[in-house]
């Protein structure tokens, strides 16, 4: 019993962080990285809460929290990619941003309620016993969100569209000689991993907590992050450290519920040291593979 | 990039003043329109935002008491910027002050609280000092051996660390370190008066500012005029021409993040032993990451950051200021913080 509620809350909790490492994931393909996802997370989460407040509509309001996103992530492309500024700096001051920016505008939000999203048993799948529970009973926007894993490999490993987006992280010199503005696939690319990070941002507020607290993404954008390196940029494994974290946060709900005397501090802490234990131990494998182009900004003629 | 003056009849250092000037109105441009922007912002928020620059300044420099909280806020600026630049110089990108911060302060509460109590202030407070620096330079030094042994990029590691941090200064205050005369409230007991900071007459400045302003100039003079400094710079700055010259790579990142953790962790302290008299759980909060962003300012330059961890001193103040004058959250002047670091990271390319 214990178990299956670890690991139904790990896809519950793990969604969001989920999303925005999907996002990131683009984005770095591309060779940009975005530690701004935090911002975009937070922006999401804000934006995907108000509107679902002031509409009612989940859906509006998912939509909503993917545009707010999309727009953080904007300041990031433009910043690195048509002004050559550092992508970590950049990033970072986005992260910032994006915590001034929902501090000031969320507290009118604070103690407002939602419906939101809930969750949907599908019928049939979720009478199979125990799995049944743990995969089919959940809100739409999870159920979207794993579509979007085989949706996001066949892009980048089967399609054009993909080989352009790795040529992009890669060699742009390639991408650029062929007719293609690489920096345009980039700012796409930055732009696509806002928007998928918007919307894990709101599935935090509209579908998982149904509440908007400051600053109430803590971390999850940076984790994020540090799961597409553990994930070596490649979209299933990156749903699979994504899981890990949201397991070890449902961990520390169960651990609490059960009354055992661990300080809850040490339970908050276990997902930020599962996400560094993980990627010690990609490290050592030396599995991954690092688009090459990564962190560069491309500099050749024609890209102002 | 110097410009390619060579072939020009210029000799080198002389630009023509035109296009100096040029470069001084790109520079002015840049520093002025973040405040321009955030004033757009305030406006439509109803609140005048010449009112808020004309008392920002006014608070800053109109009287000590002013000059005094301002410098009050820079001085963990400085600190943490530090922990910031000096990495910055050898390559590494160091976004672990917060957290380096936290510990420091949860070092020198604890030695403070537990075995300082009795001694006079000439010892107890530098031995407070180095349990702060301690704490700081453990915490870096989890991310220098992560970087080292693991090869793991310092800057996730340190913000993933950041909230570990966190949690383990709740965890104390919580717990082992909690008041017992507090009723529940999650701080620490009080330090003894002996080990606070000496206070500078009519305002609440304390002598904290002094050591964050000597150890910029330490760095500023170890970067700029020795070796040590200049290997560093070249570790920073050409990667293969530090393996060409045989440098020990591993062992300087290592060594510099410690020292960077350290400078930090001394910041923690302070804030214990200058202001707050205690640990909290909110302790510090955000001024690693407030560090950063003036260490970036001043592109990571130990002395021009005395300026703009100022700058920020000013308007953190001036967030207070706007709280009580105008409702407004005093969070909201993170957004012109963060403004004006946009547009000087956004420039850089275009006010050359």
């Amino acid at each position: 019993m214990i178990l299956a509620d670890i690991l139904t809350g790990a896809i519950r909790s793990g969604t969001s962080v989920m999303l925005a490492s999907q996002g990131e994931l683009v984005s770095e393909r591309a060779g940009v990285i975005n530690l701004g996802t935090e911002g975009s997370m937070l922006g999401g989460a804000l934006g995907g809460f108000a509107v679902t407040v002031w509409t009612g509509n989940p859906w509006l309001g998912a939509l909503a929290g993917g545009l707010c996103g999309l727009l953080i992530a904007s300041i990031h492309a433009f910043l690195v990619l048509s002004c050559g500024a550092n992508q970590l700096a950049t990033g970072l001051t986005i992260m910032f941003f994006g915590m001034g920016l929902t501090a000031f505008f969320g507290r009118d939000f604070v103690s407002e309620q939602i419906v939101g999203f809930n969750p949907v048993a599908i019928p049939v799948l979720s009478d199979i016993p125990f799995l049944g529970p743990i995969l089919f009973n959940h809100d739409p926007l999870t159920y979207l969100s794993i579509l979007l894993v085989p949706l996001l490999w066949y892009l980048i490993f089967r399609t054009r569209l993909g080989v352009i987006l790795r040529t992009a992280g890669e060699r742009e010199e390639v991408l650029f000689a062929s007719g293609i503005n690489p920096k345009l696939v980039r700012y796409l690319a930055v732009l696509a991993g806002g928007f998928l990070a918007g919307i894990g941002g709101a599935q935090l507020s509209v579908a998982y907590t149904h509440a908007w607290v400051e600053n109430m993404t803590a971390g999850r954008g940076v984790v994020a992050v540090a799961l597409v390196i553990f994930a070596s940029w490649k979209p299933a494994r990156a749903m699979l450290g994504a899981y890990l974290f949201g397991a070890a946060q449902a961990l520390q709900l169960t651990v609490q519920q059960q009354g055992y005397a661990i300080s809850p501090f040490f339970l908050f802490m276990v997902p930020y040291l599962l996400t560094l234990l993980a990627l010690l131990l990609v490290e050592r494998r030396k599995s991954s593979r690092t688009p090459e182009a990564l962190g560069k900004v491309f500099a050749g003629e024609g890209s102002g | 990039m110097k410009p390619h003056t060579a072939s020009l009849p210029l000799s080198a250092g002389s630009r023509p003043s035109f296009i100096r000037w040029k470069k001084w109105g790109k520079q002015t441009l840049v520093f002025v329109s973040p405040f321009v922007l955030y004033g757009l912002f305030l406006l439509a928020y109803g609140v005048n935002p010449l009112d808020l620059y004309v008392s920002m300044v006014k608070t800053a420099f109109g009287d000590l008491y002013g000059f005094g909280e301002v410098l009050l806020k820079a001085t963990p600026f400085v600190l943490t910027g530090l922990a910031a630049a000096l990495p910055a110089k050898a390559g590494l990108v160091n976004v672990g002050g917060e957290g380096q911060l936290a510990i420091g302060a949860l070092f020198a509460a604890w030695f403070a609280v537990f075995y300082l109590n009795g001694f006079p202030a000439w010892l107890g407070i530098p031995l407070m000092l180095v349990a702060g620096a301690l704490g700081g330079a453990v915490w870096a030094g989890l991310v220098a051996v992560l970087k080292v042994k693991g090869r793991l990029n310092e800057t996730i590691t340190s913000v993933l660390l950041n909230y570990v941090a966190t949690f383990t200064v709740g965890f104390f205050v919580h717990g082992l370190l909690k008041d017992p005369e507090s009723f529940n409230w999650p701080f620490s007991p009080e330090i003894a008066s002996s080990l606070r900071l000496p206070i500078v007459n009519g305002t609440r400045l304390h002598i904290g500012f002094v050591v964050a302003l000597a150890l910029a100039v330490i760095v500023w003079y170890v970067l700029a005029k020795t070796r040590l400094g200049f290997r560093i710079r070249v570790l920073g700055s050409n990667r293969l021409a530090a393996e060409r010259a045989g440098y020990n790579r591993n062992k300087m990142y290592f060594w510099v993040l410690v020292a960077a953790g350290a400078i930090a962790g001394i910041a923690g302290m302070i804030e214990i032993a200058g202001i707050e008299g205690r640990l909290r759980a909110t302790t510090g909060a955000n001024f690693g990451y407030l560090g950063f962003l003036a260490a970036m300012m001043a592109w990571n330059h130990p002395l021009r950051l005395i300026v703009t961890a100022f700058l920020l001193g000013m308007i953190s103040v001036a967030g207070n200021t706007l709280e009580i004058g105008s409702g407004l959250p005093s969070s909201s002047v993170n957004i012109l913080m963060a403004l004006v670091l946009f547009f000087i990271l956004g420039s850089r390319r275009w006010t050359k």
